[in-house]
């Protein structure tokens, strides 16, 4: 069995993040903490990007690994702007190294790919993250904030994570009729 | 000659300026009628940057890429049904309809 199947399941597993936290007990994260998990996460998904574009060949998923950097970028600007106005320092806690902690094992397991193999799996990445952190902005990050601004900049986002999620399957889609590996 | 000019000048109707504001990762409105002469305005809102790009291989307009805040237009100069999109999210549409 090749590599990418065994490693696939492991980010979905691992990308899953949103939804123990969301079960029961959400986690009661400070402003602080949660605009450093926004900061985090937008974060991973430019290196993610940055490294696809160092792989890949194919055009679409150039296109969408360059969206990413340019809109997670766009994001973390704003969530750095409005926490300078409101005098708060991103503070580190568990959902921000959960979320590092799985984007080194996606890193690790994208590495060793190549080619289609490689473009699927980045894809498959994306839609599984994308996913991953809408959940956590529904169901953790919007209700555990206390600060109308940054709840607001989250209500924001959303729509374009929302996109990115759907571009993302667009996109798969196109990589021909492979199986989804780890699905 | 001047006053076959002055004529045409003031028979020609007024134009209008339309906006089409962009948020939430969707045009608004998605399709827009407009009439011939027309300027088409877009706005983006959003946090990350769109653009308003004609579909087809000669492309009617391109505003290229438009960061928060700022905006590009269009002047309507022929009739017909146009669609765009964003050329950083394939999954935002709209149309323009110029009458």
């Amino acid at each position: 069995m090749s590599r990418s199947k065994h490693s696939l399941p492991l980010f979905a597993a691992a990308l899953v993040f949103a939804a123990p936290l969301a079960a029961q007990n959400p986690p009661d994260l400070s402003d602080p903490e949660v605009a450093h998990v926004a900061v985090t996460a937008n974060s991973i998904d430019i290196d993610a990007a940055k490294f696809a574009q160092t792989r890949t060949h194919n055009t679409a998923v150039k296109q969408f690994a360059a969206t990413m950097i340019t809109d997670h970028t766009a994001v973390n600007q704003q969530a750095a702007a409005l926490a300078t106005k409101l005098g708060v320092t991103p503070a580190d806690n568990a959902v921000s190294q959960s979320l590092q902690a799985d984007a080194k094992k996606a890193h690790t397991a994208l590495e060793s790919l190549h080619g289609a193999a490689f473009d699927r799996a980045y894809m498959d990445r994306e839609i599984a993250y994308h996913q991953a952190v809408l959940d956590a902005i529904d169901k953790v990050l919007i209700p555990t904030t206390d600060n109308a601004e940054l709840k607001q900049l989250l209500t924001n986002v959303r729509p374009a994570v929302a996109a990115h999620l759907d571009h993302a399957k667009q996109v798969r889609s196109q990589l021909g009729a492979a199986a989804r590996t780890g699905k | 000659m001047l006053w076959l000019v002055l004529l045409l000048g003031l028979s020609k109707p007024p134009t209008a300026m339309r906006t089409v504001e962009i948020r939430g990762m969707e045009f608004h409105p998605a399709v827009l009628t407009v009439a011939v002469g027309d300027t088409v305005v877009w706005v983006n809102r959003d946090i990350v940057p769109h653009t308003a790009t004609a579909s087809g291989r000669v492309k009617a307009w391109d505003t290229k890429q438009l960061s928060q805040g700022q905006a590009g237009r269009y002047v309507a100069r022929h009739k017909g049904t146009l669609r765009y999109s964003c050329t950083f999210h394939p999954t935002m549409h709209g149309t323009l309809i110029v009458r």
